[in-house]
């Protein structure tokens, strides 16, 4: 096994609540929702795996349980969110579906593209199946016309949502390392600015000059 | 290729710094080491990011040494020493170049790119005998793209995934035997390939419209000639900005995955800030000035 502070990258002797902190944060960024539709999710999933383990061997003793229940309840909500996609459908969809779901997109794309009346099902599955196949332009237009033709469909909203949400956490990723921080002198004076007119406004003054 | 793998500068440490240029300069020497100092012009920075992260992989840690250069006679400069990544990207470089030119002779006829293929004649063969397998499948990705733009080809994801599959090729060399860290790069490699396709589609656009050449995104989104040139770059943008943006979020994910061993910094640094900057900037500058083409 693996030293459970590499791992969880923290340094030996951290405190449980670095630790803790930690342990979230790599829960966080291998979570299963993450890695939806992705052909490495077995990956992410393995790596999990390892980062539990790591925690659980750091906090045998104190939190053990506590944390075991917080995974099952990972998994409980990992498997809820898989099994909604069972919801509805023909025949013929079920069957695409579960080619989908043994990543058999090659026979998925045939069967579609054999259905003529091409409604809001078929527009999520064609986006689902160029989710897998990595041709990402058409996924978000599949995606898009499938929750417009049927906008109460939570399912083909909660996907597209989710692709958006990907996209907005790789942002947030390069914004945490220092992305576009160039103008933070001129922010400090534009707040000071406003916070002056304020105090102005309110009878009071900030900057005396102005 | 086209070079827009760099890392966000103001973000990196000095050390960092060097260490880029170091994997930049070692790829430049190795391939005049190699080949012939004639094909250094050949370098580009997509392929130096690729040497800088297979041989993060391994076990042993970059030697770098500080050397004179002719491309910069008077101040020396870090170059890190030659390892099993450089060679093989080096190799890769020849290959991309040599077909590059050729395509260049065929489709314009244009004698610059047949006498700038001269010192490649050579290079090539042996290029072809260190990587064999990979030649054969290089060359024909490019044969399958060619065909692509010949017949216009108007999905630009179509285009784009011959070319993320040539660079998945690319991505996943032998000597890297592990078979889920293969399984990574080649996923990375596809997505680094169609992103580079297509943010290279898009900041051609307005030459090619002015030159009348193939352009999947303008056949895409159906360009009318005489059409305001900054109004339909600005809705090709909105369309493509979301996929481009969930390209680099799969490469990010697979980064996540990788087992690197150091480097680990520099190499977040491109993938968070770095493509993401240049992608930005690609598409706000539209019609600016090139953008930091030297480093």
């Amino acid at each position: 096994m693996k030293n459970p502070y590499e791992v969880l990258e923290v340094r030996e002797g951290s405190s449980p609540e670095e630790i803790k902190a930690a342990y979230k944060k790599l829960v966080k960024k291998y979570h299963p929702d993450q890695y939806a539709n992705n052909p490495l999710s077995d990956l992410a999933q393995e790596k999990i795996k390892e980062i539990n383990e790591a925690y659980d061997s750091l906090t045998k003793n104190k939190s053990y349980n506590s944390s075991q229940s917080q995974r099952s309840q990972q998994n409980q909500s990992y498997q809820q969110s898989n099994s909604g996609q069972y919801s509805s459908g023909t025949v013929e969809y079920s069957e695409i579906r579960r080619n989908i779901d043994i990543n058999n997109i090659n026979s998925a794309e045939q069967m579609l593209d054999r259905i003529i009346n091409r409604d809001a099902e078929w527009n999520y599955l064609k986006g689902v199946v160029s989710l897998k196949k990595g041709w990402y332009d058409q996924a978000f237009r599949y995606m898009t016309v499938a929750t417009s033709l049927d906008p109460t469909n939570m399912e083909y909203r909660n996907t597209l949502n989710s692709l958006n949400v990907r996209n907005n956490a790789y942002r947030d990723q390069g914004d945490y390392r220092g992305y576009n921080q160039k103008t933070s002198f001129c922010n400090v004076c534009g707040s000071l600015l406003i916070a002056d007119c304020c105090c102005e406004c309110m009878g009071g003054d900030l900057i005396s000059c102005c | 290729m086209f070079g827009y793998v760099t890392p966000y500068k103001s973000e990196l440490k000095i050390r960092e710094y060097n260490l880029f240029r170091a994997y930049y300069c070692g790829l430049c020497k190795t391939m005049g080491n190699e080949y012939n100092q004639l094909v250094r012009m050949g370098l580009n920075y997509d392929l130096s990011f690729l040497s800088l992260l297979l041989s993060s992989l391994e076990e042993e840690q970059d030697h770098v040494n500080i050397e004179k250069c002719i491309a910069h006679p008077i101040s020396k400069r870090m170059v890190v020493e030659d390892n099993e990544s450089l060679r093989y990207t080096s190799s890769i470089s020849i290959m991309l170049i040599y077909f590059k030119f050729l395509d260049d002779w065929k489709d314009d006829k244009s004698f610059k790119a047949l006498i700038a293929n001269i010192p490649f004649s050579q290079a090539i063969k042996k290029a072809e005998r260190e990587n064999p397998v990979k030649f054969k499948i290089i060359r024909a990705r490019l044969e399958e793209l060619s065909v692509l733009e010949d017949k216009k080809c108007d999905e630009i994801d179509e285009v784009a995934d011959v070319f993320g599959k040539l660079m998945e090729e690319i991505a996943s060399p032998d000597f890297i035997t592990d078979e889920e860290t293969r399984r990574i790069l080649k996923f990375l490699g596809y997505n680094l390939g169609r992103w580079i396709y297509i943010l290279d589609a898009f900041d051609d656009m307005e030459d090619d419209i002015k030159s009348k050449n193939y352009n999947p995104l303008l056949l895409q989104y159906k360009y009318k000639s005489g059409e305001d040139i900054e109004l339909f770059t600005q809705k090709v943008k909105i369309s493509i900005e979301s996929s481009l943006t969930f390209t680099l979020e799969n490469i990010s994910k697979s980064f996540e995955l990788l087992d690197l061993k150091h480097n680990k910094e520099i190499i977040e640094n491109i993938i968070y800030l770095g493509m993401r900057n240049k992608m930005e900037t690609i598409f706000s500058n539209k019609g600016g000035q090139d953008i930091e083409k030297s480093i």
